[in-house]
């Protein structure tokens, strides 16, 4: 086949897998225009769900369920699509990085954008080095770590990546712009200035929504992708090259290659442009082994020859690989390291001992021993929650739960009869739980405290009872005695003073939220009481 | 008129005098005012209260609102050829339409129905929700309801939020849900629920749902600051939805228990008589309830049903 042809076979496949990959990271939300005919809600109980596929990248990556089947014991739903990955792999070699993977097209063509050297110096850089050993090394640590039960495949892993950079820093760092600007254009006294904003809106809002979306740690998030896309101004595609643990992965079965560079030396004329193309650092000059391991398919060596020495083709029956450069001392490195990490990791005591009264994990979620074993730290369930509760934790899971979910209840509040995190969950961490099981059961995530020193009635500051009148449960949870108290000049008022009845409260945060105290609202939610817990509890 | 140049006397003259020319014609015309004149109008006109009762199984609600409108003289009395329509529903919560947390929307498109054959260019449905919008839109049934009927569901947001004077007696300024106030007519549409602050929410307290801003510190003075949105906000017509009441657990409800039917829509112009009407369904005299009794005092309208013009519909 000619060369020009199968690279722009490979450029289509890029730029469809990458919008792909966007397109399901923005349908990743409960639609605006969401109908249910009401004859049917009459007389059923409908969960909104989301219709498409949008965990699909996730089960097209071997990383995340050989991961979470080594620390969770627990095959993933839709886990074939990566085992057939990994087979595709096993004799076509990294397609999947080449073709597939998103993160990958953007490190490609950025460093094609602007590449980071010129002529001879890149011909240089793109030699193989022994820093291309640091992937395989990290692949071991978090397979290592895995096994030992703490799963921290998703800080590395790179759909996991791009889809948290994207979903919670890119896309609300735009959105919080264009917001921003909408909203003064909206406010000027100039008439078309506010009728354009509020088309506007109208326009951007299926892929912004129409509120401020916040998410903790999001700068460090956006701080560290762009990290990755600015070290491809060392080397084109470093992430793939030295970093990036799916590679190692995909590199480590690509040992029966079927398809393989064919190299002739003699037409060769040593003019090196094959290896100033190309991407992996794979050593595809003739005289020098080909690294299998490394070549990320990108067909550029075949492409560029203008001798026609290089070629890909396909060789039956399949002949062992070059075994992958590892170095034993990554290897080692790797194992210790990832022995040692979820131990570490447990040193806090947020496993073993008492629990982070403000580590509200989503409904449905698992135990905390094994909601660490099995999630990914995608983001995927706080882009899809529609009151933008669910945040990335900093310290409250502790460092072996870095950037896991948990609910902020003073930025949103669980709604009572939404299970989208569950639904969308890759991995099962939080579980697929019906609406009817999460108020049936019910499923707590937390119970929520009076604070009588801020609370409006109870202070003597007036009336007020929102926190009752938003309560979702039947029969409320929050309820009031009447009472009377003594106002700040001395006079007696009388007020109804809220109760949480910590049986019926299943810890949803509305009442925080909304509570009209800000700052610090009068009535909170702590993690304890929830149900997935059998220590963290309050009753009997 | 060309505002390029500055305007002469004798040119200023003239327009003042075409204006209250015009005007003087108007005040003393001899054709009725409707429209434009309502404020006028109203002190020598008798408001009106019609309740409607579907008594027969398996009635239709949208026969009953028909009924109800013609007895008050037809939806065109109201809503005129090329009107923008604002209909303030409650569709607050994420809940079921059985569980009478929300306006049925039956009736919301019955009402919306009936604008569009007025010759209303436009109905818009706005309601500023306290559950997240898109889930209130899909499961109260309100989004079918706006793409069966072609009516626009607003998305409540901040940059539609825009800050207002009321002119209230505690209220002086506050961010209103502009596509309310930016309609020619308005029609609250509630649902008839008990509340634990107001004892009920019905019409004027569906009003919390017209502004934005920090709306739950309005339950500091609860009964005086939805009186005071009700007289800004004056709708033209008011229909408390009692198809189904919710009891108990109100305003969220959430059990089948919590609601009882009552099959009841009442339509005034009278923003108190309807909450007064519509309070005797929980079996509450008018005088039990903070806003109805305040409303009557500053004068947003009456609860002796006695002076308005009372009909009763049954189907």
């Amino acid at each position: 086949m000619k060369a020009r042809y199968l690279i722009w076979v490979r450029r289509i496949s890029q730029a469809f897998f990458l919008i792909l990959f966007l397109f399901l990271l923005v349908e990743s939300r409960l639609p605006q225009d969401i109908f249910r005919e009401y004859s049917l809600v009459f007389s059923s109980e409908l969960d909104l769900k989301i219709d498409w596929p949008v965990g699909f990248f996730f089960q097209l990556n071997p990383l995340v369920w050989i991961s979470s089947l080594l620390s969770g014991h627990h095959l993933i739903k839709g886990f074939w699509w990566g085992l057939g990955l990994l087979f595709i792999t096993l004799f076509f070699g990294r397609i999947f990085c080449g073709f597939i993977c998103p993160l990958g097209t953007i490190h490609h063509v950025v460093s094609w954008i602007k590449p980071a050297l010129k002529g001879e110096r890149m011909v240089r850089a793109n030699q193989k080095t022994p820093s291309q050993r640091v992937k395989y090394f990290l692949l071991i640590t978090l397979l290592a770590a895995a096994l030992l039960g703490l799963n921290i495949a998703g800080l590395m892993d790179p759909i996991s990546l791009l889809f948290r950079s994207v979903a919670l820093a890119v896309l609300p760092g735009l959105g919080v712009g264009i917001k921003e600007l909408f909203d003064w254009m909206a406010n000027s006294d100039i008439k078309i200035l506010s009728r354009l904003s509020y088309a506007g809106e109208v326009l951007v809002s299926p892929v912004f929504g129409y509120g401020y979306q916040s998410y903790q740690t999001a700068w460090f998030i956006g701080l560290l992708f762009l990290f990755t896309l600015f070290l491809n101004r060392i080397r084109p595609r470093f992430w793939c090259r030295v970093l990036c643990p799916l590679g190692a992965l995909l590199g480590v079965f690509s040992r029966l290659s079927i398809l393989r560079l064919e190299k002739d030396r003699e037409k060769c004329t040593n003019c090196t442009l094959c290896t100033k193309g190309c991407q992996g650092a794979a050593s595809p000059m003739p005289g020098q082994d080909w690294e299998n391991a490394e070549c990320l398919l990108c067909l550029n060596c075949f492409d560029s020859c203008p001798e026609g020495a290089l070629s890909f083709r396909f060789g039956w029956p399949p002949a062992l690989n070059r075994a992958p450069d590892m170095g034993r001392r990554a290897v080692l490195s790797g194992l210790l390291a990832g022995i040692s990490i979820p131990f570490l990791g447990r040193l806090d005591g947020q496993v073993h001992k008492v629990a982070d009264p403000r580590l509200i994990r989503p409904p449905g979620s698992l135990p905390e021993k094994d909601f660490l074993r099995l999630c990914q730290r995608c983001g995927l369930c706080m882009k899809v929650c529609p009151t933008n509760v669910i945040n990335p934790t900093l310290t409250e899971a502790g460092i072996a739960g870095f950037w896991t979910p948990h609910l902020i209840m003073i930025q949103g509040y669980c709604e009572y009869t939404c299970t989208l995190c569950g639904n969308v969950c890759p991995t099962g961490a939080i579980g697929e739980i019906s609406v009817k099981e999460k108020i049936e059961r019910p499923i707590k995530i937390g119970s929520a405290y009076v604070d009588r020193g801020r609370c409006l009635p109870w202070s003597g500051n007036g009336p007020c009872i929102v926190c009752e009148e938003l309560c979702p449960t039947s029969p409320k949870a929050i309820y009031f005695r009447k009472g009377v108290v003594t106002g700040p000049d001395g006079t007696e008022i009388p007020v109804q003073l809220p109760y949480v009845d910590l049986k019926k409260c299943v810890g949803c945060g509305i009442c925080e939220y909304k509570c009209p105290v800000r700052g610090r609202p009068a009535i909170r939610v702590i993690s304890a009481g929830e149900s997935r817990s059998l220590e963290n509890q309050i009753l009997l | 008129m060309d505002m390029d140049y500055p305007i002469t006397r004798r040119a200023s003259l003239k327009r003042l005098l075409q204006i209250s020319g015009a005007m003087a014609c108007y005040a003393f015309s001899p054709w009725p005012l409707n429209g434009p004149g309502r404020l006028w109008a109203q002190s020598e006109k008798r408001g009106f209260i019609i309740e409607g009762l579907g008594q027969t199984k398996g009635y239709s609600v949208k026969e009953l609102i028909r009924k109800v409108f013609e007895a008050a003289g037809g939806i065109g009395r109201f809503v005129s050829k090329g009107d923008v329509v604002a209909i303030k529903p409650n569709i607050s919560w994420a809940r079921r339409p059985d569980l009478a947390a929300t306006t049925n929307p039956e009736v919301l498109a019955g009402v919306i129905e009936l604008c569009y054959e007025a010759g209303a260019k436009k109905v818009r449905i706005a309601d500023n929700t306290i559950n997240d919008a898109r889930r209130c839109f899909a499961i109260t049934g309100a989004g079918v309801v706006a793409k069966e009927t072609n009516a626009d569901l607003v998305y409540p947001r901040s940059s539609l939020m825009k800050s207002m004077k009321l002119h209230g007696h505690r209220l002086d300024v506050w961010p209103v849900f502009v596509p309310l106030v930016e309609a020619d007519k308005l029609i609250n549409l509630p649902v008839a629920k008990v509340h634990g602050l107001t004892t009920l929410t019905l019409g004027i307290k569906n009003w919390i749902g017209g502004v934005g801003g920090r709306r739950y510190a309005l339950h500091q003075d609860i009964h005086q600051s939805i009186v005071d949105l009700a007289r800004f906000f004056n709708p033209t017509l008011t229909l408390i939805d009692a198809t189904r009441i919710m009891i108990e657990n109100g305003p969220s409800g959430g059990r089948p228990s919590d609601v009882a039917m009552k099959n009841t829509l009442i339509l005034s112009d009278d923003q108190v008589a309807a909450d007064a009407l519509a309070a005797g369904l929980f079996g509450y005299s008018p005088e039990q309830i903070g806003f109805i009794t305040l409303g009557q005092r500053r004068g947003l309208g009456t609860y002796d049903l006695a002076q308005l013009d009372q009909k009763k519909v049954i189907l």
